[in-house]
């Protein structure tokens, strides 16, 4: 379960969340929604530890995440990341990029998740050997990888067109149904059909 | 492993890194080596041939120095004194040349030049060294005023004598108007040496007796040069080591991004840092040895390219080789490392962001 209480977040002199206080249960998929500038990546970004906020006080699983002592492991084990751009490193192969995801007892996993991908036949092959939806499905699998607690996604869709759209929300709505918790932040109303709770932004306050 | 990866996936970037560190450090080691090598011949030619040297006293150049040849029969008599011999040493144009070194010298000298061709000189005569030689074809050659005829070829392991002239040491008092500017002593005895010089200083008020060991620690010449070379050394020094950190530096700055995403993984700052360590390390160190082999080839190739009349030479010592391994790769880990480390403490998003800026 993922408790923020009074999250509020500065960029310099610049206040971009106010306050913002809600839940999120285990196994739920929660949709972000809100303009561009609502602050909904930033709120995604503290949400999944990669920002720390200026203000407030977040819970993953009852562990405060401020007080966490070894914050990279906590990240490696319980979270994945799917982001619009989907950052693979450039100069390692598919595997590889995965592999630098994955735990150690969690390498077994690789050629497995690839496999549930289609994307198997790819995995010798570098990033920009393949296509921005066959990028994407990496990205998944390397967010997967781990069987994290929970998967953040920023705007996972925005550079796929609506086929491979569909085929990012089927991956994320089946790793849902498995039990874990999925957070997406989007423009794409889509998402609406796949999320069980919507959070909306605007001005960095919740609606 | 992942090091290597990036290594070899990014060849153009690997090579502008390689490239900008095997420059710095052969800028480093050519400077220092040429320096250090004008300075070692020198001393070579005056440590190797004898214990002491008698210098015109207040004089602090040995090229206007003048000492009184007749010397050298009351100092043969000394004790402990196996040989002595004189020489004048100046600069002259020569042909189309329009500086080299002479060397006029006693006959008891003349083997100390490896005889390649012909005989050595006598009155009216030079030999040439074999650089010098490679330029001219005629049998006689101008120096100063008065024409002298070729009798023969030497070799010689100091470079600015392979690039000179040797000639009897009567035509040389002629033609630099003066007895001789040194004498060196060799004494039979290593620890009379000290012993020998003050005997040698009471034979004549006019001049200035040294072992040659304090003589070459002494000499002003060699100090304006090591000053000098010194100062630029340390020059190229700090500019090669600042290159390779600014350098490193960049190109960490650069990767900004793929860092953000090994954090964002879950990869360990200890992790990231690891890797940029041993891509640093194999990179520093590879352009390193490039380096070094091609310093130490351009610096063998130096004494015999024609135009520099061996008077360029260079002198690679294993301290000053360790020295610059040392700093290239502190200041190649330093400049890479260091904006790494401060990378380490970002936000991983903000580290993701900043390298898509």
């Amino acid at each position: 379960m993922i408790q923020a209480s009074n999250i509020s977040h500065f960029y310099g002199s610049e206040q971009v969340l106010f306050n913002l206080t809600f839940q999120v249960q285990s196994g739920e998929f929660l949709f972000l929604s809100g303009e561009s500038g609502s602050g909904k990546s930033t709120l995604l970004s503290i949400l999944s530890t990669l920002l720390n906020p200026s203000r407030g006080e977040l819970l993953i699983d009852a562990e405060a995440v401020g007080k966490i002592k070894n914050i990279d492991y906590f990240r490696q084990s319980k979270i994945g990341f799917v982001f619009q751009f989907h950052y693979l490193i450039n100069y390692l192969s598919v595997y590889e990029n995965i592999a630098l995801a994955a735990m150690d007892d969690k390498k077994e996993n690789i050629n497995k998740i690839l496999d549930e991908l289609g994307i198997l036949e790819l995995s010798s092959r570098y990033p920009n050997e393949i296509s921005g939806g066959q990028r994407q499905r990496v990205a998944v699998a390397r967010a997967l990888v781990n069987e994290p607690k929970i998967i953040f996604a920023d705007e996972p869709t925005g550079s796929l067109d609506s086929k491979n759209s569909t085929i990012v929300y089927e991956l994320l709505q089946k790793a849902q149904k498995n039990g874990t918790t999925v957070v997406v932040a989007s423009h794409d109303m889509q998402i609406q059909n796949y999320a069980t709770k919507t959070i909306r932004l605007r001005d960095g306050k919740i609606l | 492993m992942i090091a290597l990866k990036a290594i070899r996936k990014n060849p153009f970037k690997s090579l502008l890194i390689f490239s900008s560190i095997t420059i710095a450090v052969m800028a480093i080691f050519l400077i220092s080596s040429v320096s250090q090598g004008v300075i070692g011949m020198y001393s070579k030619m005056i440590k190797t041939d004898g214990d002491i040297i008698i210098t015109q006293k207040g004089i602090s150049d040995t090229f206007f120095s003048n000492v009184d040849i007749s010397l050298m029969d009351k100092i043969d008599k000394l004790e402990y004194v196996s040989s002595s011999y004189a020489m004048t040493v100046g600069a002259s144009p020569i042909g189309h040349i329009p500086i080299a070194g002479i060397y006029g010298t006693t006959a008891n000298h003349f083997s100390h030049y490896k005889l390649l061709n012909g005989s050595y000189p006598k009155e009216g005569e030079v030999i040439l060294g074999e650089n010098l030689a490679k330029q001219f074809k005629t049998k006689s050659i101008a120096i100063g005023n008065k024409n002298f005829e070729i009798s023969g070829t030497y070799s010689s392991e100091i470079g600015f004598e392979e690039g000179g002239v040797v000639m009897n040491i009567t035509d040389a008092g002629k033609l630099f108007n003066r007895s001789a500017s040194f004498i060196l002593v060799s004494s039979s005895s290593p620890n009379e040496i000290d012993g020998i010089v003050p005997k040698i200083s009471q034979l004549d008020g006019e001049i200035e007796v040294k072992t040659t060991q304090n003589f070459v620690k002494e000499y002003n010449q060699f100090k304006i040069i090591e000053n000098s070379s010194f100062v630029i050394s340390t020059l190229a020094f700090a500019m090669g080591l600042m290159g390779i950190a600014s350098v490193m530096s960049m190109i960490v700055n650069s990767r900004k991004e793929e860092f953000g995403i090994m954090r964002a993984l879950g990869k360990s700052r200890f992790f990231i840092i690891k890797n940029l360590f041993f891509e640093t390390l194999v990179m520093s160190l590879s352009a390193y040895l490039f380096a070094l082999i091609l310093s130490l080839g351009i610096l063998a190739m130096l004494p015999h390219i024609e135009m520099l009349q061996g008077y360029v030479n260079g002198t690679l010592s294993l301290a000053t080789a360790l020295y610059v391994l040392g700093s290239t790769l502190f200041m190649a880990l330093l400049g890479s490392l260091f904006p790494a480390w401060i990378a380490s403490k970002t936000d991983p998003i903000l580290l993701i962001n900043q390298g898509c800026a």
